[in-house]
């Protein structure tokens, strides 16, 4: 028997990261989130966000005024949910939004602004984590009903880093669906694929964020310590579902290697990775595995 | 550099630029009733590689000592995790304070903020997130590299060409033109405007 799903319509903010080091995030998502009744649409001629560092330079206005655009026009678009799977863009849009609805001056400020093309917003959208609606709207009983190839004896470490949670999960506007230090609902998305979720502490340890970008020799300890719980606690693989967890905690593995001596080779994929594979989707076409500097054999060998 | 728009304190302990802080800073409201209790310090994450911690930095802007603080590493190496932020017991949001003292400590002109790593990184990353409206992870970070001088930046280049080579192989790197938003004018057209309001409120 059929389970039909009524579809529900959001908007989906990609981000840039969704053009580039993230790309495996926003196919693998396009791939699934039809199955799971959720039509993504993304929000028109979206521009960057101003992730971590835009306010240096920029100042509040401006950086205010990029989200602003992004929610106007997803608002046009005659959505409610604007909906990312950004953790930086989520902050930062989440964070706007809030700022428009309770602050006058900067209500007043953005529309200022906006309306230098005729534009205005009013703080109605209801800014939201990808995961969290996933987490809520979704369920994991509609995630299990689409396994068709369940990743048994894969085991994974659930690794969801800082500001997909913090610090809005647990506010009422934040949707108050998850804990700050000990979210589960990673290993929920790991376990409703069949695979093993392994014990791990480090799940919010932050990986140095934009600061591992710009200056690894200040943070290469903090992804080293990340990666090596994964590795103590036996893990075949780590999901996370941030696009720059994704990139960091994989592509200075290499460097960790030679700067401390270990032996790392763990590929980072996303959630999404996982669930299209487990959906039986395509592993490359689908699943984006082969986008990855460390291969995904591990996974891609499980491909249906 | 425009001119210091927070004030000077005379001597030790003179209350100014802290009273300016508590006005101007986002989330300065609530600093005023930080306790020091070293949650935040003891919840970052490199907090140990910090001039001073987010506590520490806190006591130093109550006691005067302005320059201190925004020529300290502590602006440029919190790393965004917000531990700080959901721990503190007086809902102090710390990582916004940390911030916003760094955009302030970049607009007074302290060459130790405008040479940070982080005020290049930023400069570089406004550059593509404005002229395209999306950022560009290429032309940023080699705007970026080159920031540190040419000899350092074709260090850091050839030190990252592994990954960098990786990132095109595996199509997380594109070449050719960068990507940007369709309507460039508009986006230009809300950014200039954007800048204007923020010149007039750092001027109030």
């Amino acid at each position: 028997m059929t389970t039909k799903i009524s579809t529900k319509i959001i908007s989906y903010y990609p981000g840039c990261s969704s053009q580039a080091s993230g790309a495996h995030l926003d196919t693998s998502l396009k791939a699934v989130m039809p199955k799971l009744g959720v039509e993504l649409k993304e929000v028109r001629d979206w521009n960057c966000c101003g992730a971590s560092v835009g306010h240096i330079a920029g100042g509040h206005v401006p950086v205010a005024a990029l989200s602003g655009r992004n929610l106007a026009n997803a608002k046009e678009d005659g959505t409610t949910d604007f909906v990312t799977p950004c953790a930086a863009c989520y902050l930062n849009s989440h964070y706007t939004n809030e700022k428009i609805i309770n602050d006058e001056h900067v209500r007043n400020d953005v529309n200022e602004a906006l309306g230098a093309v005729g534009k205005s917003y009013d703080g109605s959208m209801k800014v939201r984590h990808i995961c969290e609606v996933i987490a809520k709207d979704v369920g994991m009983d509609a995630v299990k009903a689409q396994v068709k190839n369940p990743l048994g004896g894969i085991k994974v470490a659930g690794y969801i880093g800082c500001q997909t949670v913090r610090p809005f999960a647990k506010t009422e506007r934040g949707g108050n669906w998850e804990t700050y230090d000990e979210p589960h609902f990673l290993d929920d998305f790991i376990s409703a694929t069949g695979a093993t979720a392994v014990p791990y502490k480090k799940k919010t340890s932050c990986c140095g964020g934009s600061v591992s970008v710009m200056s690894p020799d200040k943070t290469l300890h903090l992804i080293r310590d990340i990666v090596q719980e994964a590795a103590d606690n036996g893990a075949d693989v780590i999901a996370t579902p941030c696009p720059l967890c994704q990139t960091n905690v994989e592509m200075y593995q290499g460097m960790i290697n030679e700067k401390f001596g270990t032996h790392f080779n763990i590929p980072v994929v996303f959630y999404s990775q996982l669930f299209a594979l487990s959906f039986g989707m395509d592993p490359n076409k689908d699943a984006a595995l082969h986008q990855h500097l460390i291969p995904t054999d591990v996974l891609k060998a499980r491909a249906k | 550099m425009s001119q210091a728009a927070s004030p000077t304190p005379k001597q030790k302990y003179d209350l100014n630029f802290a009273r300016w802080v508590y006005e101007n800073v986002d989330g300065g409201d609530r600093m005023a009733l930080c306790m020091q209790c070293g949650t935040c310090s003891g919840s970052c994450p490199i907090g140990t590689q910090m001039d001073y911690g987010p506590r520490k930095l806190f006591m130093m802007i109550r006691a005067g000592l302005k320059e201190k603080v925004l020529t300290s590493n502590t602006l440029w190496n919190c790393v965004s995790c917000y531990n700080c932020v959901v721990r503190c017991p007086r809902k102090v949001p710390v990582t916004y304070i940390l911030h916003d003292l760094a955009t302030l400590a970049v607009r007074e002109g302290y060459a130790e903020a405008t040479h940070s790593d982080n005020a290049l990184f930023a400069k570089a990353f406004w550059w593509s997130a404005t002229k395209y409206g999306r950022t560009d992870e290429r032309l940023v970070t080699a705007k970026y590299y080159f920031a540190f001088g040419m000899s350092e930046g074709y260090k850091r280049g050839m030190a990252n060409m592994k990954i960098a080579l990786g990132m095109v192989r595996t199509k997380r790197m594109h070449i050719g033109m960068p990507h940007k938003v369709k309507e460039t004018s508009e986006l230009h057209k809300i950014l200039a405007k954007a800048a204007e309001i923020e010149a007039r409120n750092n001027n109030k």
